[in-house]
């Protein structure tokens, strides 16, 4: 019984064996006639992959396909291409004529999915069909070594930080200084009402200890809140 | 798109180690080899008729077409290995393809870079001789020049193939029962010639068949009666090929007589050959041009040197006379031929000098002493190709690429040695790391001092000290080289050839051995440097070693194989045979302390002997179920250190790892069901431990698999007829003592166990495993090795069709990446990520970068002297030797320390000191003079 099913198996390939070609266009990605001679196209299903290399013309011929589900696999170098699904199936022509003719169709197909979840379709049509086959993305073997640069460095949050408190501590009193008397005093009024510095807390601070007596008798004075602005008494005593 | 993204998903998983564009081609070397190249089939020819330069074209013995840049001896391009060893190749003149014919498949490469051009493959048939069509009716055809076919071993016929499609033009049938040997073209006619045996055994008559080139049909048919001499393919020197005057010559058994006929006619010129010496083997050299002028060379081999005699054909009158000799030279030599125009130079190469004489005359034109070369040190050239180029009367130079009898392929130009390949090292079938010397030495004498009391250690120490003493001097004269050089960054050029200096352990041997019987030792840490190489049937008189396999003791390898009556013993250091009793004196398994089990695979079971040797008696044996066969079997490596008996969690509980020292993995398949099933086993006990089965899985691809610690993986190919996916499948399985944390299992706390008695279901380990779909099938995998076992492992899979290694970081293929729900917030102090059905291997986890490492049958990887590295090294058709570091060079600093910018930031820190230190000074003083306020 086996014996008989092999010596089948030649004739039905022979009987069915379609052929197709895969392409790789020509893309602002790549263009094709760049690539290594040891490019080459797969196809899987059972036993032995079948296998092409690429041509002059930029392609890959696939002769003697039997009827079959096939995973299209590029092997380049330099660039990544995207998985197909193969289907070589047997149709009648015409229908109830006994006539049957190669179909070739091609989709997408994606690594880790169903088999039967396809993708775009990549063409379809009988023997001889042009099958084109995109390349993805550039290979990049190699890592960049981080080598020093002082803008990196500088990228760093915790030298910003550190950067920032330190122009706070040196830089404000010099700039408090080199103000004229006129601002200075406005901004020391600014600092006592609480707009700049820990103006926030501030004004939650006062809303807490908001005092409804003292406000129902007419009192103007701003409260004693406990934030007295303590760097400023220091940089005046520095100046 | 969804492809693009999932690449991004790779690339923010990838905590490994890539390679660095500035260790790329430093840390890591290849030999992109062909194989010996043939000597009918080599040749120079220009890419294209307009090249100014020619290339260097070959078939090698293993059916790998490959063209080789003679200035440098790089690779430009070859192709796969082809289906047989029996190979053609051939070029037309001004053709810029060249055409091949392996097995049953006829191509033609686009010459300059290899691509195909056409293909076109015999049915049931297998091309025997190859020949271009360079003229028809006497004029030069321009385009694409035809080739002539000659099919036998199942139909035999000559086919025309058209050279720009690769479709057959005519087929001519030959149903006489000949042996085709050779077809050969004159511009006018086809000859195919075929060995006629009579049916009353005896010799072969020569049979030329004279065949139109336009219609396929036979013209004329004759025998030349050569049944004296004639029994084998073998005893035909040479049928001349595209020679204006094809000849075909055939000598006796005994080399007595040299038989010329020119193809078309039926006379026989016999000649005898010198008779001062029995001679070993008669070679003929001819022009293959068309237009060159009839003259060839007869060379004559004997035992202990080599003559050379020239002819001369005249077309005329269809003669053949002696036109002059070539004295005899001791030793061996060969004879090339190239042709300038219409004239012919022999070139006669010899391993102490190239000469080159024309063959009208015989006045030498140009003679050469080769300068030696340490890698051809008594070797011979076997066969060569020649290109000459003649001022006047005298050579002006000369190019010669020979194959020499220790397997390198090099190129004299003049009187140098331009380039050599290793060619030999093409079809590695076992290699072994083995130590240096020097350390060999110190581990000796370390040991030397463990073993003897205090005192005399001491003593010991102290003598040894001194004796390393008088290295001192050299080591300091050194010094501020290698300092200097360290900082300039030019070390690496210095220090490989100080195998010494090598504080780092890079500088690892690895001895190989080849299917041919060769063995060679390499040095991986400088760029694969041979230290040396030697035949190994210079040991062996009479052995064919055809499958040797290594095993690697201390300062010595063992080879066996199985022509070999006993195996032999060769020093790793020096090449030289270590004999048997010295070497058991130097090492010899202490077999009383330890009881070892062995086990090896018989009549489809596996089975486990007591004792270093298979007895008749097992002590165990697993049998698959019913069905199922045993494709391999992978034991977790003798040396391979755990640096922690248990996995950290996040919430600093402990998983304790299942570690037990004789786990083998054994690997079966049923072809019903499409079963694969892998079976772990103690091979201490033969207990099973674990078992898992896979459906749908093509079990006519292999199934490589790998072992070590506590984890292993294989791989599948899914078959056609699975539903759920398609392609390719990796297979991760780790197991643990308990699947609770801080936890020992049933074992507890208890001092010992056994595997051998073990009590009940105890010693079974929790096995976690994850199956990940891969893009390419994997042919080969193994784990990287360091000296603590401290650095995060990775798993090294070759992929054959891409022609690449690839080490996936443990990380990526750790079965506890949580399934289906992002991982939690300590899952990821681990390390761990979201499960992904599929691993997309990363460029940039490919430790082989740009090169292409064709046809790697194993890849075995060694600890080095630093814990962060592990050192690799890729053998089979191509040699390939790297070092990897999965969790970062910690421990060294690497190319990326800048030495210059440190000591350019000292000495600025320097110059600022000096600038303030005064005013620090000033200061320190005022404040303690002033008064404080």
């Amino acid at each position: 019984m086996r014996t008989s099913i092999f010596a089948l198996a030649p004739l039905a390939s022979a009987a069915s064996a379609a052929r197709f070609i895969l392409h790789i266009p020509n893309t602002p990605l790549v263009n094709p006639s760049s690539l290594l001679s040891t490019t080459h196209a797969t196809l899987q299903s059972s036993g032995a992959p079948l296998d092409s290399y690429i041509t002059r013309s930029n392609s890959f011929n696939f002769n003697n396909v039997s009827v079959g589900s096939y995973l299209a696999t590029i092997h380049s170098r330099d660039y990544a291409f995207e998985p197909l699904r193969i289907d070589v199936t047997l149709e009648e022509v015409v229908e109830g004529s006994g006539d049957q003719r190669e179909k070739v169709a091609a989709w997408q197909t994606f690594i880790g999915n169903e088999w039967d979840n396809k993708g775009e379709s990549r063409g379809e049509g009988g023997n001889g069909l042009v099958i084109e086959a995109q390349p993805r993305i550039p290979k990049v073997y190699y890592q960049e070594r981080a080598g020093f640069s002082p803008l990196s460095f500088l990228k760093n949050p915790m030298i910003l930080m550190g950067l920032f408190t330190l122009i706070m501590v040196f830089g404000m009193p010099y700039l408090m200084d080199n103000m004229d008397p006129e601002t200075k005093a406005e901004f020391e009024e600014m600092q006592k009402k609480g707009v700049m510095g820990s103006g926030n807390t501030n004004t939650a601070q006062q809303i807490q200890n908001f005092d409804l007596a003292s406000w129902m008798a007419g009192k103007t004075d701003t409260p004693p809140s406990g934030t007295s602005p303590a760097p400023q008494s220091q940089g005046k005593k520095r100046g | 798109m969804r492809v693009n993204a999932a690449l991004a998903f790779a690339v923010c998983l990838a905590p490994a180690a890539a390679i660095f564009q500035d260790d790329a081609y430093h840390i890591d070397f290849h030999y992109a080899l062909l194989g010996y190249p043939k000597s009918e089939a080599t040749f120079f020819h220009k890419p294209y008729a307009a090249s100014k330069a020619s290339l260097l074209y070959t078939v090698s013995e293993n059916g790998t077409i490959g063209a080789i840049n003679p200035k440098d001896g790089a690779l430009v391009w070859r192709s796969d290995r082809g289906i047989s060893g029996n190979g053609h190749l051939r070029a037309g003149e001004d053709q810029d393809m060249v055409i091949s014919a392996v097995g049953n498949r006829i191509a033609a490469w686009s010459a300059s870079d290899g691509r195909i051009v056409w293909e076109h493959s015999i049915d049931g048939a297998i091309a025997e001789d190859l020949e271009i069509l360079e003229q028809e009716d006497g004029i030069s055809n321009s385009d694409a020049k035809d080739a002539i076919v000659l099919v036998a071993h199942g139909s035999s016929g000559v086919k025309r193939l058209d050279g720009k499609t690769g479709r057959v033009k005519w087929t001519f049938d030959d149903t006489s029962g000949d042996i085709p040997f050779q077809t050969s073209s004159s511009p006018t006619t086809i000859y195919y010639i075929s060995l006629h045996s009579p049916l009353l055994g005896g010799g072969s008559k020569i049979r030329v068949t004279s065949l139109s080139p336009i219609t396929g049909k036979k013209l004329d048919s004759y025998t030349l009666s050569s049944e004296g001499e004639v029994y084998t393919k073998e005893n035909i020197l040479f049928a001349g090929a595209n020679t204006a005057a094809p000849i075909l010559a055939w000598t006796d058994k005994a080399h007595k007589v040299l038989k010329v006929n020119i193809i078309g006619t039926k006379g026989v010129s016999i000649f005898n050959t010198p008779t001062s010496e029995s001679i070993e083997s008669i070679i003929l050299h001819a022009p293959r041009k068309v237009n060159s002028l009839p003259h060839f060379l007869a060379e004559y081999q004997t035992a202990t040197g080599h003559s050379a005699e020239v002819y001369h054909v005249d077309l005329k009158t269809n003669a053949v006379s002696q036109a002059y000799k070539l004295p005899p030279l001791k030793g061996r030599g060969t004879f090339a031929t190239s042709t300038t125009d219409a004239n012919v130079y022999f070139t006669r190469i010899t391993s102490d000098e190239v000469s080159v004489v024309a063959s009208v005359t015989d006045g030498v034109l140009g003679k050469w002493a080769v300068n030696g070369s340490p890698s051809l040190t008594g070797a011979y050239p076997v066969h060569g190709v020649a290109e000459v180029v003649v001022k006047g009367n005298s050579a002006s130079a000369i190019r010669s690429a020979a194959l020499f009898s220790n397997g390198q392929w090099a190129l004299i130009r003049n009187s140098e040695i331009a380039w050599n390949r290793p060619e030999f090292l093409s079809g590695t079938i076992s290699a072994v790391w083995a130590q240096l010397p020097e350390e060999e030495s110190l581990a000796q004498q370390l040991e030397e001092e463990h073993h003897q009391d205090v005192f005399s250690a001491y003593i010991h120490r102290v003598q040894r000290h001194l004796r390393d003493l008088e290295h001192f001097p050299a080591w300091l004269q050194n010094l501020p080289n290698r300092i200097l050089g360290s900082v300039t960054g030019q070390s690496d050029s210095s220090t490989i050839e100080e195998i010494q200096h090598d504080t780092f352990g890079f500088h690892k041997l690895v001895i190989s051995a080849t299917e041919k019987g060769r063995l060679s030792a390499l040095d991986v840490g400088s760029q694969g440097k041979i230290v040396w190489s030697i035949d190994l049937h210079q040991f062996a008189p009479g052995a064919a070693i055809t499958r040797p396999s290594l095993k690697a003791f201390r300062g010595f390898v063992e080879v066996k194989d199985p022509s070999l009556t006993s195996p032999l013993f060769i020093n790793s250091t020096t090449g030289s045979q270590v004999f048997s009793e010295q070497a058991h004196n130097q090492w010899l398994p202490s077999l009383d302390q330890e009881t070892l089990v062995t086990y090896k695979l018989s009549e489809g079971e596996l089975q486990g002997f007591l004792g270093t040797e298979p007895t008749t008696q097992p002590v165990w044996i697993f049998t698959p179920p019913p069905g199922e066969k045993i494709v391999r079997y992978t034991a977790r490596p003798a040396k391979d250190p755990v640096a922690s008996i248990g996995k950290v969690l996040g919430d600093r509980r402990v998983l304790y790892k299942y570690l037990n020292p004789n786990l083998v993995l054994v690997t079966a398949v049923a072809e019903a069901g499409r079963r694969a099933s892998v079976y772990l086993v103690d091979s201490a006990s033969g207990q099973l431990l674990h078992a898992a089965s896979h459906y749908g899985v093509d079990v006519s691809r292999s199934i490589p698999s790998t072992f070590s610690e506590n984890w292993f993986s294989y791989s599948l190919t899914l078959d056609s007829a699975s539903k759920a996916s398609r392609g390719h499948q990796l297979v991760v399985s780790e197991l643990f003592e308990s699947p609770l944390p801080d936890d020992r299992g049933p074992l507890g706390d208890s001092a010992n166990s056994s595997t051998v008695l073990p009590t009940g279901e105890a010693a079974k380990p929790h096995v976690i495993s994850q199956s990940f779909q891969i893009p390419e099938e994997i042919s080969h995998m193994t784990v990287t090795q360091t000296r603590q076992g401290i650095t995060s492992r990775e798993l090294i899979v070759t992929l054959p069709s891409s022609n690449s290694i690839v080490g996936i970081p443990r990380g990526v293929i750790d079965p506890r990446r949580p399934v289906g729900r992002d991982a939690t917030a300590q899952e990821q102090s681990e390390g761990l990520v979201k499960y992904a059905p599929m691993i997309l291997f990363d460029p940039k986890w490919h430790l082989n970068h740009e090169y292409e490492v064709a046809g790697i049958k194993n890849v075995i990887t060694s600890e080095s002297g630093l814990e962060s590295t592990s050192l690799v090294f890729a053998y089979g058709k191509d040699i390939f030797g790297t070092r990897v570091a999965p969790s970062f060079t910690f421990d060294v600093l690497g190319n990326g320390f800048n030495k210059k910018q440190m000591l350019l930031t000292v000495a600025a820190l320097f110059v600022g000191v000096l600038f303030v230190a005064p005013l620090v000074r000033r200061k320190q003083i005022n404040s303690l003079w002033t008064v404080p306020q």
